[in-house]
């Protein structure tokens, strides 16, 4: 591995950090304080899946598992459980990312939507075994349809602005 | 060119496992730890939110500015509608201000006839909202008060007008101040004609309900909530808003505070109300023990 992709490694994982830390800005901008009836989707995991079916090198688990954790600090929710969940099933996208590399974008998206929906019943479930007290279920089926939706539109950003793509074939053998 | 992906895949694969276990049991743990020993664990989010709300500060205020000014912008078509509200509204509360006006002259005559002295030690620090809870499950805002301050756990905080909420997790420069409408807030009242009491709890909707009325038939829509100082945490007599009933005929709490745009919030200092620790004792004139009269 030559010096130019290492900077180019560090810095991918850099910007991913800095994405993640943009969008707990933009939740954490105190203009809404009246409670709300929709809810805007879970941008941090669509990210995390994005990057990790395209560059799983660039998303390392333990920069995943402390930004998901700084995510639930800073957002008041039971820390540690959510962290654990998207981060199992970001791994798990990333084992399969060789076969859906070759894929189509449905095949993708179907993944995902599939492991969103794993991620929001294995939290919903588990809170409810440690009696901790449930989010309201409409808002929360909400988020998960609308984290689906945007699932497309974060791809893009990625793939487009950003510039991460999946590695052609051969290129992760230099 | 052509190396065996597997093989590669295969050496790396044990070791990036282990990783992945560890930092799962790492998250697992946490969580668990939360779960059973919550104060230490929420002493440490104050903490991470102390050391990462403020840093952002001098980017979140002219964000936070510049949408609101954008939205505002959108209330400007309603220019000339809202102007003729205002004048109506002003020619009304030119009349409540002269009824206040006599009142003031009238309480301050009596305040003066009694000699009264208002509790010197009911004091407030006024805080800036730095930031919301970030998510529309909890209703909770940040502001720049703290443990500097002096900030304690379950202070009341007003805005100008009403009750906002309770300080629940004080850090050194930033303390959060738990909403009436979260869903685990919950705030002993009274409701002011009748006089009966109740809890006003929040259940992450615009409208608190009221909970644990003794008797629902002697309150009616419109009678004012105050704060009961029941439990010794809450001052006593502090203004939460108006019983109203819900379509389905559940009585809630329409808040007096101005949630739409909470920016500058008081936070009460409160250091308790005496508890009466003796029993009850009959006063009257000093008879004799039963021991002297054996």
């Amino acid at each position: 591995m030559n010096e130019q992709t290492l900077t180019r490694i560090w810095g991918m994982r850099l910007t991913f950090a800095l994405i993640v830390c943009l969008v707990l800005f933009f939740h954490l901008l105190p203009l809404e304080t009246t409670p709300q009836r929709w809810v805007g989707p879970d941008l941090i995991l669509a990210f995390a899946f994005a990057w990790s079916v395209r560059r799983p090198e660039y998303v390392p688990a333990p920069a995943l598992a402390g930004l998901f954790l700084l995510a639930d600090l800073l957002l008041f929710r039971p820390p540690g459980l959510w962290a654990m969940l998207a981060l199992l099933a970001s791994e798990n996208l990333k084992s399969r990312a060789r076969g859906l590399r070759d894929g189509t974008f449905a095949n993708e998206w179907l993944t995902a939507c599939i492991l969103m929906v794993f991620v929001a019943l294995a939290y919903r479930v588990l809170l409810m075994v440690t009696l901790v007290d449930l989010p309201p279920y409409g808002l929360s089926v909400f988020e998960l349809i609308a984290t689906m939706l945007s699932y497309p539109l974060v791809v893009a950003v990625t793939h487009g602005l950003l510039g991460v793509r999946k590695a052609a074939p051969g290129e992760l053998d230099t | 060119m052509a190396k065996d992906k597997s093989n590669a895949n295969d050496f790396t694969g044990p070791l990036r496992r282990l990783l992945l276990s560890v930092l799962i049991f790492c998250l697992i743990g946490f969580f668990l730890v939360w779960r059973i020993d919550s104060p230490r664990v929420e002493r440490f989010r104050a903490h991470v939110t102390d050391t990462f709300v403020p840093n952002l500060n001098w980017a979140m205020a002219p964000v936070t500015g510049t949408i609101n000014l954008l939205k505002d912008f959108e209330s400007y078509q309603r220019l000339a509608q809202q102007n003729r509200e205002l004048r109506s509204e002003l020619r009304q509360m030119q009349a409540w201000k002269e009824a206040a006006l006599q009142l003031e002259q009238e309480n301050a005559r009596l305040l003066d006839l009694n000699n009264v002295r208002l509790d010197p030690r009911l004091t407030y620090i006024t805080g800036v909202v730095l930031a919301d809870s970030g998510s529309p499950f909890r209703q909770s805002v940040l502001i720049n008060v703290g443990a500097r301050d002096g900030l304690v756990d379950g202070w009341a905080t007003m805005d100008g007008i009403g009750l906002v909420g309770r300080i629940s997790g004080v850090a050194d420069n930033t303390a959060r101040v738990i909403l009436l409408t979260d869903a685990s807030s919950r705030i002993p009242a009274i409701v002011q004609p009748s006089g009966q009491r109740m809890i006003v709890a929040g259940d992450n909707s615009a409208a608190p309900v009221i909970d644990f009325l003794e008797n629902s038939d002697q309150v009616r829509p419109g009678h004012r909530v105050i704060s009961s100082g029941d439990g010794g945490v809450f001052p006593a007599g502090l203004l939460i808003g108006q019983v109203a009933a819900d379509p389905s005929g559940k009585l809630r709490v329409i808040l007096a505070a101005d949630y739409q745009r909470l920016e500058f919030l008081r936070v009460l200092r409160h250091h308790g109300t005496t508890p009466v620790t003796d029993t009850a004792e009959i006063i009257g004139p000093q008879l004799p023990s039963p021991e002297v009269l054996q």
